[in-house]
């Protein structure tokens, strides 16, 4: 009587604990789906790393609110950001950068960085060109994203060349991830059918070089580090066969010896 | 909370604006409809319908819709590119609330000034229109009525209603909106070369070594030249390319000099350039000698303003008084030569009044504009040392003088046109070039560009301006009007011999009630003349009539009688001349939109609906003095006219539009390449209107020094347009110079030949000594003219130098460019930009909403502290492209008194937190 | 409805057990005049008006621009909020989840979470569930539905189930590294949709509603709500409680029909403690406002325990 009751007792817990990982994995998949972010929703200013942001944002929409333009918005179910998250779409409406970040101090998590003050080091985002559909590097005088550019001749700039075909110069904007904040302005304001510059999340468009090899960085440039992790094997005692010294295995292969050719059959 | 208010501001300006600017399905739905089928588009010749340059334009069309545009490639002027307002130029035809029906202000199915506008049919507008004309004709006489045109007219368009007004209605009160743009820069021609329009030509900006730009933002006002001037300055590694103007604005960005000064001290840093072009002896003697006088004029002109402070609001009164006095400050009487506090009294003769001086006198004028005076006057921008300053003016003097090899080209626009003083300007640019024998010849010159795309072609060479007729004859001159009447066939006498209302006194006329009928023809005055505030009230004056002709709704339909929608370009033909005097056509290729029609057929219409007896007969002119005329009146010229065929039951359209000669030129027409022309299918009388008026137009200009080409020779698909005078079949780039203008005869090199103001007295920098007029045929004045101060001079209370201007992204008051979503999503709303300093002094910052206040009246606008214009501490600027930021409430109304240019550079205002 | 009757059932046949006299079963009858009807309607009243008037506050602030002393009156949403620009409020299961993610939010939310906490600890836990919780109105309506058609469950899954969502929340909260709750949370979806726009998100709230008419009597918040269950525990040590008066009360059972809480009142217990004690019961005034003897009131804790007292005596005596 003990017995079957104990066991069960273990067959009830089993099916519970297995309802539970049942319910547990479906909820996993729910949520890994929803921790998709699209690269053009972009993030408020200050916002912690999307991991990191994910996890602390409380989802209450105070930073939406605090927005004057009504550019940051809340996602819904499907969106282009995870459930309850704030993001805005360049396209849209983008960010006007205002000068006392109305949206940061009022985030009561964190998932927006108290500390964040100065907009002009916002990452919200990163400009890119299509430089193929862009009116201005076709040689027509728009520039449009340049002169909405709310840090204009530092995170985009003109560049300035003769034009092959024609006695008209280009002005071919060119955008500087130093200074580009990601507020979108240019993306809103260019006026081709689909835009000719984006501003997506800064990995999806940046590259980064290897750390050793940063001839600009000067002090911390990292040679010393190139060999960290090699590992160098390990004497062995001299006439040893046991193990193999490096190479020394390739060397035994074939074609050392006589009649044989060096890298197999005639 | 501020960010609340900004929010609701925000909020409703949004709203405010894209209700009027929600997509264009017409155009959508037709162009994916006709990708499929891209063989059927057909590709034509047009020309863009917005600034100056006049760039070239290729249209296609397929099923009565324009489907596609591109920059046209074998345009000399633009080579195939566009700036982002040529871009949108097929979508401008097709915003959605395009006007598309007559709206009359209705009561009980009348006419009522008080009523709400209700659609009309043309009929009834026009009966309605034809009664209040005649109601204000008939009392007061033609000086009560007045036509007010455009620069963005068409060629064909400016000549009928300066004939209709001119030759029938007998009124020279038209005016263009030229006024208000070029006026300082025809005045500063007539009086130094004697005949309108440039000696230069695009060509020169590939071939000029030093560009200057006189207070021109050529980089957003003129795009496309600015690249070929650009594409210039990086071909060649020794140009140079300088940056003269009160802010910092993008042409800055590759100038290799930029000098910002205080407004108005362009008069002194000329003046400087001059004496040190004599200190130096860098003066071409030899070509002053043999081509050139010097000239000077009165001193004390006002400033445009009324003598009277009758009408103006109380914090007027002081800017106003102005006009009539004027305290000399401590560097207009060293400018001046004068006593410092002295109170000057404006003069009554006319401030146009020159004479012919002497060299020594020229250079006794100089002698004051010395560096250390110039540069301490000038200096605009308070953070820049004074050093840095002088070094920068001297450098400027350098450039002009610099070896006879290098080409110098002197450019400017509206910065020293809408001047208190911009004729002085022009002619103290020529002045320079003309010291310096440099004018009018390849890579060399004084070359005034232009802002609107027929301000040359139609508003000053048909002669739609209030003093003018075609080509370059002047109401006042006897011997111009006898050649007009009889190039018209107009009984002698039929034209009025006194100048009517320049558009800025038309304006004034509807407040103090000496114009009581105005029509408007392609402008949105009442949003662009500065002062708004006095001119929209006055409209709605029930003594006052306004009938505005315009595409899309505008601020001037809203205190407008009558609406009339009018047929845009592409939707009729017509053609544009350019600053570099070329003439460019197209056909009309679609149909305008419901009822919309062409002016040039308002215009015939309307004529059909007086006859002879009614216009042509004894008519009240107060103020009329003139030789030949009684006084007061104009005289009946019917039995003239029964003696030259005419009865007196005959209507002005048969007299001046549909006569025999006219009729000869008959519809359809091979140029047509089988397109339509609405214009002769509603007058249904089978003539070809718009080649009979030009043909009509282009006698004027044969024989004359304005030679156009045939209507065909534009037509022909080679021609790109060509730039007059035409003579032999060959178009001339540069004139005045031996072996360019076909007008100068071999051996004498130069020959400044215009006809006008060419004999004058003589006398020194204080006055005429001898008035007996002195001629000097085939030669230009170099004017002396002094520094002078503007009227509203920054105060305690209005402490900050308002300065308005325009963008790249709009064309003037937005009626076209912000129905195009994308051009509206550029730039949404006009700004003010102010220096950051300024900003924070009154405790406001980036994108904080602001009153913006002068005398006038104050507006909200939101505060840039980033903006694309740079202004120095002490000055703001705010564009007036935006309705809903109506920055001409704020503006002064001053005026050059030569030219009655308005000066919309220079008001005093103050900002703070709204 | 099974559990009802069953509770019903079952707690009738122990009481004839017990030698307490009691007053004949009268049935409670809605009254008929206005007056009367308003007068039991009233906890009803009240918590629609607290829910939609929160609510209101919270569209306002959000849309309006509506302030107070110059402040935005209430910014955000249930998850969290701000009164008046100053007065931090967190969901207290929100931050938990927060933290076990791993992840340590700001100050803000640690004092805006104690604000709430201690708030529902005072007014007793799942007061929150049906004063302020949206879903409280969907559920609600379905269930009001459910019997006026009278649709059977599909299946029933045990109350407790809820607190194996409590802790699955927490578990998965600290392998995924995310709050695993608020991501998935019907509740904060409806409120989110309501405050900031209507979206598709509201399909989650017609899954509710068609789970509860349905599916599952009771099934969302009496069955598997996480947030529920975060509360149901505040609701152990709650200080307002539905005070029982067991010598009025003539076990008619009409309280236990309108409860939405499965096996929450239980006479038995009722009668020992003098009160409902069970954490689960959500404070909604249901019973209280129809008992026909009047024996069940809100009361504070405290003031129960001293009341109650001897008539616990009484029975432990008299078991």
């Amino acid at each position: 009587m003990e017995q079957t009751n104990r066991r069960q007792f273990l067959i009830r817990t089993a099916q519970m604990t297995g309802a539970a990982a049942c319910i547990g994995i479906v909820w996993t998949v729910l949520i890994q789906n929803q921790a998709q972010v699209a690269a053009h929703a972009l993030r408020p200013p200050g916002a912690l790393s999307e991991s990191d942001f994910m996890a602390q944002c409380l989802k209450c929409g105070q930073c939406v609110n605090a927005c004057p333009y009504d550019t940051l918005k809340l996602s819904t179910i499907a969106d282009v950001a995870p459930i309850g998250t704030p993001y805005f779409i360049a396209r849209e409406i983008p960010c006007e950068m205002c000068a006392d970040v109305p949206c940061v101090p009022v985030c009561p998590s964190g998932a927006l960085d108290r500390n964040f003050t100065d907009i002009t080091k916002a990452r919200m985002g990163l400009a890119v060109i299509d430089e193929e559909m862009c009116l201005s590097w076709r040689g027509l005088r728009c520039e449009v994203c340049y002169r909405v550019c709310p840090v204009r001749d530092k995170a985009i700039s003109l560049t300035i060349v003769q034009r092959e075909t024609s006695r008209h110069a280009v002005f071919e904007p060119v955008i500087h991830s130093e200074h580009c904040t990601g507020c979108g302005k240019c993306e809103k304001a260019c006026p081709t059918e689909e835009a000719a510059v984006r501003v997506l999340w800064p990995q999806f468009v940046q590259g980064k070089l290897g750390e050793h090899y940063s001839p600009t960085q000067g002090d911390n440039f990292k040679v010393q580090d190139i060999g960290k992790n090699t590992n160098i094997a390990k004497e062995l005692k001299p006439g040893s066969k046991e193990q193999a010294a490096p190479g020394m295995n390739y060397f035994n292969q074939s074609g050392g010896r006589e009649g044989e050719i060096p890298g197999g059959k005639p | 909370m501020t960010s609340l208010s900004r929010r609701e501001f925000m909020k409703k300006s949004i709203a405010a604006t894209t209700a009027a600017t929600v997509g264009l399905p017409v155009t959508k739905a037709a162009l994916a409809q006709a990708r499929n089928a891209e063989a059927g588009w057909k590709w034509d010749k047009s020309v863009c319908r917005f600034c100056g340059t006049g760039c070239g334009e290729q249209v296609a069309t397929f099923e009565g819709k324009i489907v596609a545009i591109k920059g046209d490639p074998d345009a000399p002027v633009n080579r195939g590119l566009n700036c982002i307002k040529g871009y949108f130029n097929g979508r401008i035809l097709y915003g959605e609330d395009r006007l598309t029906q007559p709206l009359m202000r209705m009561k009980n199915g009348k006419f009522d000034k008080t009523g709400d506008f209700v659609p009309v049919t043309w009929e009834q507008a026009f009966d309605e229109i034809t009664a209040q004309f005649k109601r204000v004709y008939k009392e007061k006489g033609p000086a009560a009525v007045a036509m007010l045109t455009s620069g963005q007219s068409l060629v064909q368009e400016g000549y009928a209603a300066a004939k209709l007004m001119k030759g029938g209605f007998r009124s020279n009160n038209i005016d263009p909106n030229a006024r208000l743009c070029m006026a300082s820069a025809v005045v500063g021609f007539y009086q130094t070369f004697g005949i309108d329009e440039p000696a230069n030509c695009y060509d020169d900006f590939e071939l000029a070594d030093i560009t200057v730009l006189w207070g021109n933002n050529m980089a957003e006002a003129h795009p496309i030249l600015w690249s070929r001037a650009t594409d210039r300055r990086l071909a060649a590694k020794d140009s140079r390319i300088i940056n003269i103007t009160t802010y910092r604005n993008m042409c800055s960005d590759i100038a290799d000099l930029e000098i910002i000064f205080k407004p108005n001290t362009d008069l002194a840093i000329l003046n400087y350039i001059a004496r040190e072009m004599v200190q130096r002896n860098a003066v071409n003697m030899d070509f002053v000698n043999k081509h050139c006088v010097f000239a000077t004029g009165p001193v004390d002109i006002g400033y445009g303003m009324r003598p009277t402070d009758k009408f103006a609001f109380p914090a007027e009164k002081d800017t106003q008084a102005q006009q009539l006095k004027h305290t000399i400050d401590k560097y207009e009487a060293i400018a001046q030569r004068r006593k410092e506090g002295t109170v000057a009294e404006t003069a009554k003769a006319a401030p146009d009044a020159h004479w012919q001086i002497s060299y020594d006198e020229f250079k006794r004028g100089l002698e004051p504009y010395t560096l250390d005076f110039v540069a301490e006057l000038a200096k605009g921008d308070p953070d820049e040392s004074l050093n840095a300053f002088k070094n920068k003016l001297k450098q400027l003097a350098d450039y002009y003088i610099s070896g006879r090899q290098k080409n110098i080209l002197s450019l400017w626009c509206m910065g020293v046109n809408q001047h208190v003083r911009g004729v002085w300007v022009n002619e103290q640019i020529y002045m320079l070039h003309l010291l310096l024998g440099k004018h009018g010849t390849p890579g060399n010159g004084a070359f005034s560009l232009t802002g609107q795309p027929s301000a040359c072609g139609t508003a000053r060479e048909v002669g739609t301006f209030s003093h003018r007729l075609p080509a370059d004859m002047l109401v006042a001159n006897g011997a111009h009007r006898a050649r007009t009447e009889k190039l018209w066939k107009l009984p002698a006498k039929t034209l009025n011999p006194k100048v009517g209302t320049a558009l800025m006194v038309a304006m004034r006329g509807l407040e103090d009630g000496s114009v009581n009928f105005v029509w408007t023809q392609t402008v949105n005055l009442f949003q662009s003349v500065p002062n708004t505030n006095h001119w929209l009230k006055a409209a709605r004056d029930p003594k006052n009539f306004i009938v505005v002709a315009d595409s899309y709704p505008t601020l001037s339909g809203k205190v407008a009688d009558v609406i009339l929608p009018a047929a845009m370009i592409n939707e009729k033909w017509g053609g544009y001349g350019n600053a570099e005097r070329r003439m460019q056509v197209w056909r009309q290729r679609v149909n305008a939109p419901g009822q919309a029609r062409a002016d040039v057929w308002m215009m015939l219409e309307f004529s059909k609906r007086f006859t002879l007896k009614e216009v042509w007969g004894e008519l009240p002119l107060p103020g009329l003095k003139v030789d030949g005329f009684p006084e007061n009146k104009m005289p009946s010229v019917l039995e003239e006219a029964k003696k030259m065929g005419y009865n007196e039951d005959m209507t002005l359209y048969e007299v001046l539009f549909a006569h025999a000669d006219n009729k000869k030129f008959a519809w359809p027409d091979p140029v047509a390449k089988g397109e339509d022309n609405t214009v002769v299918k509603l007058l249904g009388d089978g003539w070809f209107v718009e080649k009979a008026l030009f043909e009509e137009y282009r006698q004027f200009t044969v024989g004359h020094q304005h030679d156009l080409a045939s209507f065909d020779e534009y037509y022909a698909d080679n021609v790109r347009g060509l730039r007059w005078p035409i003579v032999n079949g060959k178009e001339t780039k540069w004139r005045f110079s031996e072996g360019n203008d076909p007008y100068v005869k071999p051996g004498e090199g130069y020959n400044f030949y215009g006809p006008l103001l060419k004999a004058t007295g003589t006398g020194d920098l204080d006055g005429v000594k001898d008035a007996t007029p002195k001629p000097l045929p085939g030669r230009a004045k170099i004017f002396f003219r002094p520094y002078a101060a503007y009227p509203e001079q920054l105060s305690k209370e209005y402490d900050l130098q308002l300065c308005t201007g325009r963008i790249l992204e709009h064309w003037h008051t937005g009626s076209m460019t912000r129905r195009v979503p994308e051009l509206h999503r550029a730039a949404p709303s006009a700004v003010l930009y102010m220096h950051e300093a300024d900003a924070q002094a009154r405790g406001l910052k980036h994108q904080d909403l602001t009153w913006v206040e002068t005398r006038r009246g104050k507006i909200k606008m939101i505060l840039d502290t980033r903006g694309r214009n740079k202004v120095a501490k002490g000055t703001i600027f705010g564009a007036f492209f935006d309705e809903g930021v109506q920055v001409n409430q704020l503006t002064l109304d001053a005026t050059d008194p030569l030219s009655l240019e308005p000066d919309y550079k220079k008001s005093a205002a103050k900002v703070y937190k709204a | 409805m099974n559990e009802v009757k069953n509770g019903a059932t079952m707690t009738t046949e122990s009481a004839p057990q017990k030698p307490v006299s009691r007053p004949p079963i009268r049935h409670f009858q809605i009254p008929l005049t206005l007056g009367g009807k308003l007068y039991v309607w009233r906890f009803l009243i009240a918590r629609r008006l607290v829910q939609i008037g929160v609510l209101i506050l919270f569209i306002g602030t959000a849309h309006w621009g509506w302030t107070l002393f110059n402040q935005p009156v209430l910014s955000g949403d249930l998850s969290s909020s701000r009164f008046l620009g100053v007065i931090p409020l967190s969901d207290p299961f929100a931050v938990l989840q927060i933290i076990a993610s791993r992840h340590m939010p700001i100050f803000d939310a640690f004092l805006g979470a104690a604000i709430v906490f201690l708030f529902y600890l005072l007014l007793g836990g799942r007061v929150f569930c049906s004063w302020l919780c949206p879903v409280n109105m969907v559920t609600d309506l379905a269930n009001w539905l459910r019997e006026k058609v009278g649709v059977r469950s599909l299946f029933i899954v045990p109350a407790k189930t809820r607190y194996w969502g409590l802790l699955l929340a927490l578990i998965l909260s600290f392998i995924l590294g995310v709050a695993a709750f608020e991501w998935i949370s019907p509740i904060a979806v409806m409120h989110r949709e309501l405050i900031f726009g209507m979206g598709i998100g509201l399909i989650a709230v017609l899954g509710i509603f068609i789970f509860d008419l349905l599916i599952m009597a009771h099934g969302w918040c009496g069955h598997l709500c996480p947030l529920g269950a975060f509360w149901s525990i505040v609701g152990r040590v709650g200080q307002v409680r539905v005070a029982f008066d067991d010598a009025a009360c003539s076990r008619c059972g009409d309280c236990v029909k309108v409860c939405p809480e499965p096996l929450v009142l239980n006479f038995k217990e009722a009668a020992r403690h003098g009160m409902i004690r069970f954490g689960e019961c959500t404070n909604c005034g249901k019973c209280v406002s129809i008992c026909p003897e009047q024996c069940l009131s809100f009361n504070l804790r405290a003031c129960i325990r001293k009341g109650a007292e001897p008539s616990q005596t009484t029975h432990n005596s008299s078991s």
